[in-house]
């Protein structure tokens, strides 16, 4: 009972790091420019088709995939803000809203007619170690820690790097950073590009030891918004840690009831914290 | 010869225009102010020639050439800058990130080290904090930081929205003093000043701006001595 228990936490453990980045990508762009990002989800779940088909399809090793992920997520997300985003960037909320929602719908309709709904799975067995009585499975061992590097780097990126300056200043005034010379459209799709870039990785990661199709990005979108809340929207380092609240969660639940009551759960948290800590148990962007 | 030129040049807000067909013109390495009173279209004036708001007509040479299409950082990196009215840092950045900032468009970047060390030297203050965030300093220092971050584009054309708004009297003078010295180095300046007197004492050239038109202009001692400049503004 007690190893069941300490095995299933630590399996939620690493897979709320994961969850972590996914809800970065979310909370990334939100905090930057003010879009709540509805492709959030179809990101996540191209990011498992394209780790999927670069190895089944052309024997690319996995985590040599995700690389390869990473930076179609950053071109694709690119050129998502140019056609759907910035054209509607100065109007209100609600447009922003509803421009994402097209290009989630898009996605999943092409989606669903290309990849159709029949489930998929990376056959990538990579073992287990065994600490003591414990037993981690490598996969998602390799997930957790790729995250905490790709978070690590999107801190250092933002804090050290001149575009990553740029993305502050954008963030911080717009107007002010136009006038210093800083082409802000452009900075806002590299933060878009960025966004998903996240969510692809993310996405490649959960596919590598969990099922998919290309309508599973709903559950993990959910668990973006859930995790953005806790951590403050706008917030990358509440981001990671709401991500491993929400991985205790879903190693918690199963050992006291079906698990099919981890998102009801999630849901009442989610409403908890809005009703209780608006900006997170982590403070948002201030 | 002139660095910068409107011609009949019409702004506003959504329906409401502001600018009349405004024209001035500044001639490279003069420093000239912008005077008038509360809500004349001052601010207007310098966010149009930035590109923060559209002109509506009119032409706005820079150099010669018509940049009223561009976007403001394009303004920017060809070395138009605003000082803009309310200081518009980034708060939550340190004070030299805000420098460095200040420094992004291209042509400014090889000058960093020696802008930093000019701006340094004439804000000695803003070294002691360097490492603070913007956000945190007090009124005086802020706006210090400002005009600071504006040097260190290595501006041809130096525009400053209200230099000494809610400033205290020693601190005018000081800041006063640096634009004094960064004329020797040959940058032109446009100054919006609430304090006429003094931005008519250090300035060569002067437009009064009322009601969204330019209503007096001439060498800046003369305006000083315009019996309506006098009592409108002067106080005398
Ligand atoms: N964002 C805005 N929207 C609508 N009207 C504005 C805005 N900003 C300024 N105005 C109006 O434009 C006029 C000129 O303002 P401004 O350019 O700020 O004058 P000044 O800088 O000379 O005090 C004022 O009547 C002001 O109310
Ligand atoms: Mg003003």
């Amino acid at each position: 009972m007690m190893d069941a228990l300490i095995r299933s936490l630590i399996d939620g453990l690493l897979l709320g790091f994961v969850y972590g980045i996914a809800a970065m990508g979310l909370t990334l762009i939100w905090g930057v420019m003010n879009v709540i990002n509805l492709s959030h989800g179809s990101l996540i779940a191209l990011g498992m088709f394209s780790v999927y088909y670069l190895f089944v399809g052309l024997g690319i090793h996995p985590y040599i995939a995700l690389v390869l992920t990473a930076v179609l997520g950053l071109i694709f997300g690119i050129i998502i803000y140019f056609i759907a985003v910035h054209r509607v960037i100065n109007a209100p909320e609600l447009s922003t809203l509803l421009a994402t929602y097209s290009v989630n719908m898009m996605i999943l309709g092409i989606g669903t007619a290309i990849f159709t709904t029949t489930p998929r799975n990376i056959p990538l067995d990579l073992g287990s170690i065994q600490f003591g009585d414990t037993v981690i499975t490598m996969t998602r061992l390799i997930a957790a820690i790729i995250s905490v590097g790709v978070a690590v780097g999107l801190f250092l990126f933002l804090k050290y790097t001149r575009p990553g300056r740029y993305i502050r200043a954008v963030t911080d005034n717009r107007d002010a950073a136009e006038i210093v010379g800083v082409p802000s459209a452009q900075v806002l799709a590299l933060t878009f590009g960025l966004g998903t870039l996240l969510a692809a990785v993310s996405g490649g990661l959960i596919a590598t030891f969990f099922p998919f199709t290309i309508l599973s990005g709903e559950t993990y979108e959910l668990k973006s918004f859930v995790i953005g809340v806790l951590g403050g929207l706008g917030n990358p380092v509440g981001s990671l840690f709401g991500g491993l609240i929400l991985g205790l969660i879903e190693g918690l639940v199963p050992m006291a009831m079906p698990t099919t009551w981890t998102p009801v759960l999630e849901f009442v948290l989610f409403v908890l914290i809005l009703l209780v800590a608006p900006n997170g148990l982590f403070g948002g962007e201030e | 010869m002139a660095i910068l030129e409107l011609h009949d040049v019409t702004s506003g807000y959504g329906e409401v225009q502001i600018l009349w067909g405004v024209s001035i013109s500044l001639q490279k390495g003069s420093m000239t102010s912008l005077v008038g009173a509360n809500g004349a279209g001052k601010t207007t004036l310098l966010r149009t020639i930035m590109g923060l708001n559209k002109a509506w007509s009119g032409q706005i040479l820079f150099e010669g050439k018509d940049i009223h299409r561009l976007a403001p950082h394009t303004r920017a990196a060809r070395g138009l800058v605003l000082v803009p009215e309310g200081r518009q840092l980034f708060t939550h950045m340190t004070v030299e990130e805000n420098l460095l900032m200040g420094a992004s468009p291209k042509r400014a970047r090889a000058d960093i080290n020696r802008n930093l060390e000019l701006v340094y030297d004439m804000f000695p203050r803003l070294k002691d904090r360097r490492n603070q965030k913007a956000g945190t300093m007090s009124g005086g220092e802020q706006q210090m930081l400002a005009v600071a971050r504006g040097i260190m584009a290595s501006p041809k054309v130096l525009m400053i929205d209200e230099l000494s708004l809610g400033l205290a009297p020693f601190l005018v003078l000081q800041l006063f003093e640096s634009l004094k010295k960064l004329r020797e180095t040959g940058i032109t300046v446009l100054l919006v000043e609430q304090n006429v007197q003094m931005a008519l004492a250090v300035t060569d050239y002067a437009y009064v701006l009322a009601e969204g038109k330019i209503e007096i202009e001439g060498p800046s001692k003369v305006v000083a001595s315009n019996p309506e400049v006098k009592k409108a503004y002067l106080g005398l």
